[in-house]
């Protein structure tokens, strides 16, 4: 069945599209982000393909292969890079049609990528198809940046679920029931925005490994007041709406009325809300991980690769330069998508007052 | 909602940036409960509130086992009294006095108080470890065992089978502030340490009566003798170690002495002194503190002195950010920069930099012969699966040290082989931590029922259970450290789990002993041989560690919590060895019982031991010198016995060089290794 949109959202979604530089942010972000889900395919220190007597393997979506399966005699996770070397000059192996494909950039995000040399960050090589350079323990600053996105991603994209989720259940309960359930958690919401958030996650972080579920929990802890002005208002409104007097005429309980009737009609504006809560939940990661108290080593992040950076400014530049950067742009492309989709939802365009 | 979490991010930054910024510039608010404005003890205008003296004198009366007076005459005839002078002295006279040290601070010290809350910073020692004469120090420049020269004492004599050592003091020993030192400040430190006044619990415990000293008695003023509970071959180094209280500052001593006494600076015997106008300018400004040089100081022309503490003042500035630091050393606005790093000797100002090849820099090397700090896993056999030897030995073979020090500390740093190593001849001379090896790691761990490679690589037993364990540190600087290991292990099949907490934290887990496997190490000043009793004894791993007949473990046991017993070991001979040890006065036994206890601890394989540093680095400006040819066995300072001296008249040239790069001046790269351990 083809979905049927609303005449008003395709409308929306056409002037969306005309809005030139908020849709191509869209289309180099969205791209991004399908880049940075598929990342193993372009930087992986395990092959994509091998072909080994006659046997094909793939190895980066699958369990550890040993090397002892292809004749490396070690019992542990194969060396890929190896392997290739090894698979090119050996003549049989040739013969046989053997080769094992790696990925354009032959290294994970956590690996050291000069094994038996000491810990330093080196400049971009590209011969050694280190692009971006290494960091100050040898990694490929490229593949933490982009399995570093991935970990951002991931991350707001539970912030924004769950920041929203409770924040609208909340805003909507407040704006509908009135009286004193509003009264009481207006108060409460204006005495928890003031907790300094910084002070909770550092204390929580030190006392805990924080993963990734542990830092979206206190995230959402903290986020979730602002969504519940916005739906409180919008209920309110709504709430007087001629509509909303019938369906309660017509016996509708509170939660339909709520859920069916209320939240449709206010949940158009929140989207235009969404870009910019990325950005900030992006931001919020970022923070964490620049103070130490973001997810645990040796996960890829933004914000581990920046104290790297500003704590080497001037001996190994290029991996600040890089963080900026990939920041900028990501944080760049979010807000000017958020401005078009604010621009694009704006009711004024399509009411017009007499 | 919308961009709330950014900007409450960068708003709590903010905070946190003007919280930093009035701690240093602004002291008001921190200051306004703090009695900044207590004038010091010197000051007349202090109206002494209180009046202690009849209080110590009770005290005095109510334990007459512990302070002792008798006269001159009943001091005993035949004793043999020693004054180190055969030892060489300290410092140069080529030494020039003056100048201003430019040092750093990270955090403008919370209190002046020595001891107490707080008490236990970076600053106290400015103020007073490296500052305060003890009645006697450790000679750092010679070979053989543990020789001291003379401080506060001018003599002292030992009486082994008594456990007592008598002391005379040198009549001219004076506090900074005038009063005479004698006999009665040694009295008074006991009551100061006993009391409850002081807040320090630990100093209550380690003088408290009969715990490690058992009485002092007083001949005259300037001769007392101090008696300990066990006759230990390091008898002599827990008395010489001592140091006194000025009984006449601390007569207003009473409950209120953690804010009365909070921003008064302790008259001391040391050279270095907080002048009042220095004391009053820093409750405004609290950017950088200053200590001055007495110039009269009362061992100024005394053997072993006369050549130190050779600078006027230090200037102590406030830098909470290392990278900061650095930047200051480069401009000359530091005098000297702690190199043990390897990323600083080798990144930032690697020999061929242009600063040390032009000479405007100076490198040193000294290594040194102490215990060495025990970094390595501290595994807890309480928990399983680390309750199997088999699991133990294979992490012991699975653990990667060398590859950490090859790569994150570039070869600088030696494998550490046991938990008390740096102790001379009462280390193991033979024992050699376990190599990284997978092929033995594998096959420890199939014993120990892990025999199925997992789809991840990790081994699992058959019935599923995966061969995972996690480290526990509060060591956020070494997190490649931890990475390192984990990348290998995974190699030999095992997953260690890293969990970096905040460092007290990290210590209340492992105190609590909820941890696996902990990544610390002890810190351990100079000690003449190595402590078993609070790291291995079973006592203090379990309430009970053995059943009914004292060799079988006891099944209802419970960990011991709040102890250094980190790997909840028990073993009865290992207990016995350990009481045997700690009541022994005879070194050679206790170097056989030592070496002993590591075997068994070796074969118990539950510390894996990782790396120690066998010296420390410096880099100075070059109007910072030392003495020439001098080393320090037993320092991890190049500044502690301040034997260094400041030419001031060499800044202005080289600080000019450092715009001209033409101006060059000799290169000097130095290492003094005649301290070098010998492995």
């Amino acid at each position: 069945m083809p979905v049927r949109l609303n005449p008003i959202t395709v409308k929306k979604l056409r002037r969306f599209r005309a809005l030139r530089r908020g849709f191509w942010s869209f289309v180099l972000l969205s791209g991004l982000i399908v880049f940075t889900l598929f990342a193993e395919l372009f930087i992986n220190s395990r092959a994509l393909v091998v072909r080994h007597e006659s046997r094909w393997f793939f190895p980066a979506y699958g369990d550890v292969i040993p090397g002892e399966t292809f004749g490396l005699g070690y019992p542990w996770e194969t060396d890929y890079r190896q392997l290739r070397e090894r698979l090119r000059t050996d003549p049989a192996a040739r013969a046989r049609g053997d080769f094992a494909l790696l990925a354009a950039i032959p290294y994970n995000p956590t690996e050291n990528c000069y094994p038996g040399q000491f810990f330093r960050a080196r400049p971009p090589d590209l011969a050694q198809r280190h692009l971006l350079g290494t960091d100050t323990q040898n990694r490929d600053i490229l593949g933490r940046l982009v399995y570093g996105f991935r970990q951002a991603l991931i991350f707001s994209l539970w912030f924004v679920l769950g920041s929203y989720l409770l924040g609208i259940l909340i805003g909507c309960a407040m704006g509908y029931y009135g009286g004193t359930f509003d009264l009481v958690f207006q108060r409460l919401i204006e005495i928890w925005s003031n907790v300094p958030f910084l002070y909770v996650v550092i204390i929580i972080a030190s006392l805990v490994r924080p993963s990734l579920g542990w830092l979206v929990a206190i995230n959402i802890a903290f986020g979730w007041m602002g969504m519940t002005y916005y739906m409180r208002t919008g209920t309110l409104k709504e709430m007087a709406r001629d509509y909303v007097a019938s369906a309660r005429v017509l016996g509708a309980g509170d939660t339909r009325i709520i859920l069916r009737h209320i939240l449709p009609n206010t949940a158009a504006t929140l989207v235009t809300f969404v870009p910019f809560t990325v950005a900030g939940a992006i931001g919020s990661l970022t923070a964490l991980d620049f103070l130490g108290f973001g997810l645990p080593v040796p996960t890829p992040s933004w914000g581990e690769l920046l104290r790297q950076g500003t704590q080497n400014l001037t001996t190994a530049p290029w991996i600040v330069l890089s963080a900026v950067t990939a920041m900028t742009l990501v944080l760049t492309l979010v807000t000017f998508v958020g401005e078009a989709i604010r621009e694009a939802f704006d009711p004024r365009t399509f009411t017009t007052y007499q | 909602m919308n961009t709330r979490p950014l900007r409450t991010l960068v708003l709590a930054a903010l905070a946190l940036g003007l919280a930093a910024c009035s701690g240093s510039k602004n002291p008001d608010s921190a200051n306004a409960s703090a009695p900044g404005s207590t004038p010091p003890a010197s000051d007349s205008a202090a109206p002494a509130t209180r009046d202690n003296t009849a209080e110590i004198q009770a005290y005095y009366a109510a334990h007459p086992e512990f302070f002792v007076f008798k006269t001159p005459a009943d001091l005993p005839a035949n004793l043999t009294w020693e004054d180190g002078s055969d030892l060489p002295e300290l410092g140069s006279p080529e030494r020039k006095r003056g100048g201003t040290f430019q040092g750093r601070i990270q955090d403008f010290p919370r209190t002046l108080r020595p001891v107490g809350p707080d008490s236990n910073s970076g600053f106290r020692g400015f103020i007073l470890d490296e500052n305060a004469l003890s009645l006697g120090q450790l000679h750092p420049d010679v070979p053989g065992p543990h020789r001291f020269f003379p401080g506060l004492a001018t003599s002292w004599a030992v009486d082994l089978p008594a456990k007592t050592v008598y002391v005379r003091l040198d009549p001219a020993a004076r506090w900074s502030d005038g009063p005479p030192v004698t006999t009665a400040d040694f009295l008074f430190s006991f009551w100061f340490f006993q009391g409850k006044y002081i807040q320090a619990p630990w100093y209550n415990n380690y003088y408290g009566i009969g715990e490690t000293y058992t009485r002092i008695t007083r001949y005259d003023d300037h001769t007392f003798a101090v008696t300990l509970a066990q006759s230990r071959p390091d008898l002599l180094s827990r008395v010489l170690g001592l140091g006194p209280k000025p009984a006449h500052f601390y007569r207003e001593l009473g409950d209120d002495y953690v804010t009365r006494y909070n921003w008064r600076f302790e008259p001391t015997t040391g050279p270095w002194v907080i002048s009042d106008a220095e004391l009053k300018r820093t409750t405004t400004a609290r950017n950088y503190i200053v200590l001055s040089r007495l110039e009269n100081w009362w061992a100024n022309d005394k053997r072993q002195f006369r050549y130190r503490y050779n600078p006027a003042a230090l200037h102590l500035r406030v830098i909470r950010e290392t990278t900061k630091a650095w930047e200051a050393f480069l401009l000359g606005e530091l005098d000297a920069f702690g190199m043990n790093l390897a990323e600083y000797n080798y990144e930032r100002l690697p020999d061929a930099h242009p600063l040390v090849t032009r000479g405007l820099i100076q490198k040193a090397t000294f290594f040194n012969d102490v215990p060495r700090p025990n970094y390595g896993l501290w595994m807890n056999t309480a928990k399983p699966p680390l309750d199997d030897l088999n699991v133990r030995l294979g992490i012991q073979f699975a653990s990667s040290w060398q590859l950490v020090i090859d790569q994150f500390f570039r070869g600088d740093y030696t494998r550490l082989h046991t938990s008390n190593q740096g102790y001379g001849d009462m280390s193991h001379p033979t024992l050699r931590g376990r190599p990284f090896d997978v092929a033995q790691a594998r096959e420890h761990f199939a014993r120990a029922g892990y025999t199925i490679p997992g789809p991840d690589g990790i081994l699992r037993k058959p019935d599923g259970t995966r061969l995972a364990v996690t480290i526990t540190t509060g060591y956020e600087a070494l997190a490649p450290v931890l990475t390192i290991l984990q990348q290998e292990a995974r190699k030999a099949g095992l997953d260690f789990q890293v969990e970096i907490l905040d460092a007290s934290a990290a210590w209340k887990k492992v105190q609590e002993k909820n941890h696996q496997i902990t990544f610390s190490a002890f810190g351990i000043g100079v000690e003449l041989y190595p402590r078993y009793w609070e790291t291995h004894h079973g006592i203090n791993a379990y309430d009970q560690p053995y059943a009914a007949d004292g060799l079988t473990p006891n099944p209802a046991r419970k960990p011991k919590v709040q102890t250094n017993n980190l790997e909840s070991i028990a073993l009865p001979e290992l207990d016995a060895l350990i009481t045997r040890y700690d009541k022994s006065d005879n070194l050679d036994e206790m170097r056989v019982m030592a070496h002993r206890m590591e075997e068994l601890l070796y074969a118990n394989a539950s510390f894996s031991p990782g790396f120690a540093l066998p010296f420390f680095r410096t880099a100075t400006w070059r109007w910072v010198n030392f003495p020439s040819g001098h080393a320090f066995r037993f320092s991890g300072d190049a500044f502690e016995y301040g034997t260094h001296w400041l030419d001031e008249t060499k800044k202005p040239e080289t600080l000019s060089a450092l715009r001209d790069e033409t101006k060059t001046f000799p290169p000097s790269v130095k290492i003094h290794d005649q301290w070098k351990p010998k492995d």
